[in-house]
């Protein structure tokens, strides 16, 4: 291994690791400098629903909020603190599900985000790459040119537009998929197969519409990358040998106009995971994206910030990780 | 070994409805023979790239042939380029005509290592039974071109430029050809490494008793190298004939201002370049296409163009000023 592999491993890194502390200190300060006090909020919300309140049981309980979302003492204090826990892995009580600690909610619902996310964007990443590649390849071809125009009509559409036409298609008109959820109720996680067909079925239709959408925009870059590499002499100079056209797509052309979208992968992942979040609050989907919306909805600001912060270091670790893997498909990044 | 007759091939490009020709080859004629190192010489865009390409075959479009035809000699038959494709062009190529592209820089798989090139590149012609055969083959053939075995371990980006090269040089001989067609071979290098791959060009050439056909606007490079040199001009040959009498004595007033634009030792005057521009070739002038810029131009050359006619013992030249003072001289 070289210093200068070294070097970039370490960049990476320090790199991510400033991104998320960056991240995470943006999420510290934001409700502390917001407009709205969340612990007025909270106060005036259990006013409002009708509980007859004593001013000094308001005032106790304003105490107790301020306490539990750590907004007692200085700023600085405050920060320490919060780090201190972040660290050990208390991100407090959420509020709307008291006294269920703000963890506990987010590890239910990440491995079901976690899935989602991750099983579309390989399938729309590898998708939409084969076909461009063959698109760009066969460019004169007229399937060639159909699946280019489906691409371009697709790709804008909203991630919730996407997700509210499937789910009004597919699981109202036509009700062959579950119309949310993540199993059928009452069904206990095991390997068996009633278990694993049911996630499959509730899962379709939230990964058809983040591929669909994913697809569109993967193809309509690997498209015009692969014309711009047929068009090197390295390209020329195999077809001339006689090289055969198998080995020429895939070895010369391919792997050649794949290295941007490695790239591209690591920008696109922010993205995808906010396509996801819609996604979820669509299909009722139990992830993160869920979990986002009803701890918006009820204003449980430490929920809220737990799900920021899982956001920030689930992203940025799934770029860290494209990035470190992009020396494997490139050799002038290895060494040099 | 080749005999290329009247050979025209235009880019044929249509834009919002108007097609254009680009008359790149125009009416170009020659013929060459075994063992020897031809050289083609002529300005930026005068078709060089374009004539080496109809005579490996390789009409991609917009490029297409209008008239004539590039016949080979290979092993008694008489081959045509121009009408065959295919797998009977694939078989042709590499084993009996092979083509070094130019842009030395980049004909090498920048994310494959040598080693799978090669591999891929003789598989393309010949099964591989068994890889320790095809590294002994590589290794041996390398060996032979004087490059050492371990550039098959490297990736291109690892290489120098004369390495490259001498790599795309090794590729394009694995099957020792009977013609070579070079393109510009040594343009992005610098002199000394300009030499080596010049010398290594030859000495394939001399061993394996083939013709060499080697482009390159370098006078020089003509003048080291080849045998015989034809002058293009415009997507034609002006002049053709022996090195040593194109350089001793030019007759085509094209080629006298190249001879005379190269850099002479001890000489300190600036040199005159002939004004004007060379034509659009998508609108090439009537008559002798030199005429705008030939300081000799004479009534007649705007009317009409010269042929490209022989004026002694390998020697041609297409310039009213020389025919009909030859005519004039024999009659
Ligand atoms: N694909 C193409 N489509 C249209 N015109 C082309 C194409 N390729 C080349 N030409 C034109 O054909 C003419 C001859 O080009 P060619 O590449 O053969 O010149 P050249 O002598 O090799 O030049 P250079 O020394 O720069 O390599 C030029 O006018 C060029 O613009
Ligand atoms: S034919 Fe006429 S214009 Fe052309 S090179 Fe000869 S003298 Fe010049
Ligand atoms: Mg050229």
């Amino acid at each position: 291994m070289s210093s200068t592999f070294l070097r970039y491993i370490a960049q990476r890194v320090v790199q991510c690791i400033l991104v998320i502390f960056i991240g995470i200190t943006i999420t510290f300060l934001v409700p502390r400098f917001s407009p709205t006090d969340p612990v007025e909020a909270a106060v005036n919300r259990a006013m409002m629903m009708g509980q007859y309140s004593h001013p000094d049981a308001v005032r106790m309980m304003k105490e107790a909020l301020t306490k539990m979302y750590g907004l007692d003492g200085t700023l600085g204090q405050q920060y320490i603190r919060f780090w201190k826990g972040l660290l050990s892995g208390d991100l407090g009580p959420s509020l709307s599900s008291f006294p269920k600690p703000v963890m506990s909610l987010i590890r239910t619902s990440l491995p079901w985000t976690a899935g989602l996310l991750l099983v579309s964007a390989i399938i729309s990443w590898t998708v939409g790459n084969l076909l461009g590649c063959l698109a760009g390849y066969f460019g004169n071809q007229r399937w060639s040119q159909v699946i280019g125009m489906i691409a371009m009509a697709l790709h804008p559409i909203p991630y919730y537009i996407m997700a509210f036409v499937l789910l009004v298609a597919l699981a109202y008109v036509i009700p062959v998929f579950p119309i949310g959820g993540a199993v059928d109720i009452g069904l206990k996680p095991s390997l068996g197969w009633i278990y694993i067909s049911s996630l499959l079925r509730h899962a379709f239709l939230p990964a058809l519409s983040l591929v669909l959408i994913g697809v569109g925009g993967w193809f309509i870059g690997m498209r015009t990358l692969v014309t711009n590499v047929v068009a090197e002499d390295y390209v020329t100079y195999a077809k001339y040998a006689g090289v055969s056209d198998r080995t020429i797509m895939y070895q010369y052309v391919m792997k050649n106009a794949l290295l941007p979208q490695i790239t591209g992968l690591a920008m696109q992942i922010g993205l995808i995971f906010n396509g996801a979040l819609i996604t979820e609050y669509v299909f009722s989907y139990p992830g993160l994206g869920y979990l986002a919306y009803n701890a918006i909805f009820t204003g449980d600001y430490s929920l809220i910030m737990g799900v920021a912060i899982f956001s920030i270091v689930g992203v940025s670790l799934a770029v860290l990780l494209i990035d470190l893997a992009y020396p494997l498909f490139d050799p002038r990044v290895k060494y040099q | 070994m080749l005999k290329v007759e009247n050979l025209k091939a235009y880019y044929q490009t249509e834009m919002y409805g108007v097609s254009r020709n680009v008359r790149a080859v125009d009416g170009v004629s020659l013929e060459l023979q075994k063992n020897e190192v031809y050289g083609i010489a002529g300005e930026s865009s005068c078709g060089k790239t374009t004539l080496i390409r109809t005579l490996f075959g390789a009409f991609d479009p917009p490029l297409r042939v209008v008239e004539g035809t590039v016949t080979y000699s290979l092993d008694g038959e008489s081959v045509d380029v121009t009408k065959i494709q295919g797998e009977r062009l694939r078989q042709i190529r590499w084993k009996q005509v092979s083509y070094i592209l130019q842009g030395s820089m980049s004909l090498l798989n920048p994310v494959r290592k040598i080693r799978k090139t090669f591999w891929d590149f003789t598989r393309a012609h010949e099964p591989i039974t068994d890889a320790e055969k095809f590294e002994a083959m590589a290794r041996n053939h390398l060996n032979r071109l004087g490059l050492p075995a371990q550039v098959l371990d490297s990736y291109p980006h690892q290489l120098s430029g004369g390495m490259k090269q001498r790599v795309a040089i090794a590729l394009a001989t694995l099957f020792e050809p009977k013609v070579i067609l070079a393109d510009e071979p040594t343009t992005a290098l610098d002199v000394i490494v300009q030499r080596g791959v010049l010398q290594l060009l030859k000495r394939i050439q001399r061993e394996t008793q083939s013709t060499l056909v080697i482009v390159t606007h370098d006078m020089g490079i003509h003048a080291n190298i080849a045998d015989r040199v034809a002058i293009m001009y415009a997507g034609r040959i002006v002049e053709e004939g022996r090195v040593k009498h194109i350089f001793g004595d030019p007759l085509h007033p094209y080629t006298k201002h190249l001879i005379e634009s190269l850099p002479k030792i001890g000489d300190k005057s600036t040199r005159t370049s002939i004004p004007g521009a060379p034509p659009n070739l998508g609108d090439p002038p009537p008559g002798c296409r030199f005429h705008p810029r030939c300081p000799y131009a004479e009534p007649i050359c705007r009317r009409e163009s010269p042929h490209l006619a022989a004026v002694a013992n390998d020697r041609r030249v297409a310039c009213f000023l020389v025919t009909t003072k030859e005519n004039a001289h024999v009659s």
